[in-house]
């Protein structure tokens, strides 16, 4: 049985947050919730963690209500972290595992071994402060896992971590995939959720635009990609731009990507390339990608270019933005 | 969900932190060394003023009556038997004048027999008009004078000595548990007005640890994990136990310590002074304060609850200050309510006031110190002091839950009301 968000809604006053979303997500499966900044994707998760409740609708896992289930189904990473900085990283770890009922000693033996997963061993006895902005978002992870909830929620788990972190997080994801967990992240990196995610819901203004198995997803738009090269490399293919039904993405140093819409034949274009006598040294056809898709459901990239910078990966980004 | 074992999670980790603190351990230790001193004061203050003889010279043209008036208020003044005065007739009133201005004496006294006999006495000195041995002086003198007019009118010195003897006088109490009228009255009355001011100050302060602690992690958004894993009333529970606890742990170790002082005040004006007087608390029974245990307990339970879903509506710890005015200020009517009640104990709205939980920890005690407190007011006491702390319990959960993921809104009545109402 599956996590069920069925039609929930939210409003702040006179603001809407939330307008009927539902979507599932299967046991074991890594979910991707995307979206821009203030589409609904942190409201949605809170409503389902319980934190805050829908002015209507239902959340169920496994057929029970999640008002119901008890708090240490879900581990939680909120955009927002925060931890006890003046506390130690095991008393900060342990104490919230106390809450969720693990005992100590059993907490300290699971702490230490992500630990060593994170390379961070020698921060245990550290105080959370001293440990940079990036270490301490692993030490947010761990105490979002450590009493073994099953079911993972994760707000931008990557903004603010170095390329080097992000590969280890990702890691993470997948061990607690293969452990049977279900894990469900929010993010605006199109790449990232393409790269994890089963499946995915693409969330916008408070509704679900889209929402399924990442395949799906993909199929159901109909649109294909087409990337070309030939031995003149990106030049000399202007005559692409006069071709019916055929859009030109991008050209890039080497190739030219294409979009062909639902219906259409890709093999068209090769045709036409070899009809000019031209030497074809690639051609390839693919499936648009998540942020090709996510554009065409909602009108604009998921990250407004000046956010760009700041969601770039760096070494020290801000990971608090505070008000 | 059950408050247990997650509160008391909570609890022990509030109260480590704080008591662990740097902060705590200097104030804690400093305070204690403030109640200390408190307490021995009184022999400190006896030990630099209160020990020097008062020395005055009384002159009159007539040698005789300076010396008769010198004589008697010597006596009169020294009949505790410390001989703290010595008054001395002087011939020459421009030297006594002089001693007096250079400070070689208290003051000079001139008696003047007016020709139709009555007496005028006029006092030189730089005494303020509520020194306590200017007003001693002036008793001494009223008896003089008395004396001389019985003197004059006839009677023998040996019937104004019967004159001036004691007047058996006794009050019957309406309230026969009263301690109004008990000897140690003084003693209960510093105590009650110590307990309206230890009362006020553990409140007011910790009731601001709990809000600082609980905008902290706001501040430090710790709170939306901790939202995730334990329930409001879990966290405001553990809360309120754990800075309560930390906070009982410098009171009592203040209180102690002040008591340890009063308790030593007699051996210590022996050791210094060489007699016991100024010990005014030796004989209070401190049994008398197991009640005021119980009231303390559950009205700083009653503030802290208040004071920590108030300060969940504050977004940053400077917000703090803010957002939980209004306890200061129910605080502060507790407060001065029983400093006008401690003058009126038996009247009528400090005997309802009493029963308010709000104002319960300050004033039942005090009444029960300078006045009486009937066994059924405690028990309605008490009862509302149960449902009070369960409304508490119950609206600052509510407001607790709405407002710690509520950032940078503005704490106001509006808000507050809306938290309550809203469900999350």
């Amino acid at each position: 049985m599956s996590l069920v968000v069925d039609a929930i809604s939210k409003r702040f006053g006179e603001v809407v947050a939330l307008d009927g979303v539902s979507f599932s997500v299967e046991p074991g499966h890594i979910f991707g919730l995307l979206g821009a900044n203030g589409a609904g994707k942190t409201t949605s998760m809170r409503i389902v963690l319980d934190i805050l409740r829908a002015d209507s609708g239902t959340v169920t896992w496994q057929g029970q209500a999640n008002t119901e289930l008890p708090r240490r189904t879900w581990g939680y990473l909120p955009e927002e972290r925060g931890l006890y900085l003046r506390m130690k990283v095991v008393d900060v770890l342990s104490f919230f595992a106390s809450l969720y009922g693990v005992e100590r000693g059993a907490a300290t033996a699971e702490l230490e071994e992500w630990l060593q997963r994170f390379r961070i061993p020698d921060y245990r006895d550290r105080r959370v402060e001293e440990l940079s902005k990036g270490n301490q978002q692993k030490i947010q992870f761990i105490a979002a896992i450590l009493h073994d909830p099953a079911v993972l929620i994760m707000d931008e788990p990557f903004t603010g971590l170095d390329p080097v972190n992000v590969q280890l997080l990702k890691e993470a994801f997948v061990e607690m995939r293969d452990r049977g967990k279900t894990l469900i992240f929010s993010t605006h990196q199109m790449e990232t959720a393409e790269e994890l995610c089963e499946s995915i819901a693409i969330i916008d203004r408070g509704r679900v635009v889209v929402s399924g198995p990442l395949k799906d997803v993909k199929r159901a738009t109909g649109r294909q990609v087409v990337r070309l090269a030939t031995d003149r490399d990106g030049n000399g293919t202007e005559w692409l731009d006069g071709m019916d039904g055929v859009t030109v993405g991008v050209r890039r140093e080497d190739f030219v990507e294409l979009g062909v819409p639902a219906g259409a034949d890709p093999e068209l274009i090769l045709r036409a390339a070899l009809d000019r006598g031209e030497r074809v040294t690639r051609f390839e056809i693919g499936e648009p990608s998540l942020e090709e898709i996510f554009i065409e459901h909602v009108g604009r990239p998921a990250l407004a270019e000046e956010d760009r910078h700041l969601a770039a990966p760096t070494r020290e980004a801000p990971a608090e933005t505070e008000s | 969900m059950s408050l247990l074992p997650n509160a008391w999670h909570i609890a022990r980790r509030e109260y480590r932190q704080r008591t662990a603190s740097r902060t705590f351990v200097i104030v804690t230790a400093f305070l204690a060394v403030v109640g200390i001193g408190i307490a021995l004061l009184p022999v400190l203050g006896r030990l630099i003023t209160g020990d020097e003889t008062t020395t005055v010279a009384v002159h009159s043209t007539d040698v005789q009556l300076a010396s008769t008036t010198a004589t008697t208020m010597n006596q009169l003044l020294n009949a505790d038997g410390k001989a703290r005065y010595e008054i001395s007739a002087a011939d020459d009133p421009a030297a006594a004048d002089a001693d007096v201005r250079a400070g070689r004496i208290d003051g000079l006294l001139t008696v003047t027999r007016a020709a139709d006999g009555e007496l005028s006495f006029e006092a030189l000195t730089d005494a303020s008009g509520t020194d306590q041995r200017l007003f001693a002086v002036r008793q001494a003198v009223i008896q003089v004078n008395i004396g001389d007019r019985l003197r004059r009118a006839g009677v023998e010195p040996s019937e104004a000595g019967h004159i001036f003897a004691e007047t058996p006088w006794q009050v019957t109490p309406l309230d026969p548990n009263s301690h109004s009228l008990e000897d140690n009255f003084g003693a209960n009355y510093i105590l009650a007005y110590a307990l309206v001011i230890l009362t006020f100050m553990a409140v007011i302060t910790y009731g601001q640890w709990v809000a600082t602690s609980v905008a902290e992690e706001k501040s430090s958004r710790v709170m939306e994990l901790l939202v995730t894993a334990a329930t409001p009333r879990q966290l405001l529970a553990g809360k309120v136990i754990g800075n309560g606890a930390a906070g009982l742990t410098q009171y009592v170790v203040v209180v102690a310590a002040a008591l340890v002082g009063l308790l030593a005040q007699g051996a210590v004006a022996q050791y210094l002074l060489g007699d016991k007087a100024g010990a005014p608390l030796e004989d209070v029974n401190l049994l008398v304060l197991a009640p005021f245990g119980v009231f303390f307990v559950g009205g700083f339970a009653l503030y802290s609850l208040l004071y920590a879903g108030l300060g969940s509506l504050a977004s940053r710890t400077e917000d703090v200050q803010q957002a939980t005015g209004p306890m200061l200020f129910i605080g502060m009517g507790g407060y001065f309510a029983s400093f006008i009640a401690l003058s009126t104990p038996e009247a009528a709205w400090v005997k309802v006031v009493s029963l308010i939980p709000f104002f319960s920890p300050y004033m039942l005690p005090m009444r029960m110190l300078i006045s009486s407190v009937a066994p059924w007011e405690w028990a309605v006491a008490a009862g509302l002091m149960v449902v009070f702390l369960a409304a508490a319990l119950w609206t600052a959960a509510r407001i607790y839950s709405a407002g710690v993921l509520l950032y940078g809104q503005r704490a106001s009545l509006r808000s507050v009301w809306r938290a309550v109402r809203v469900d999350r």
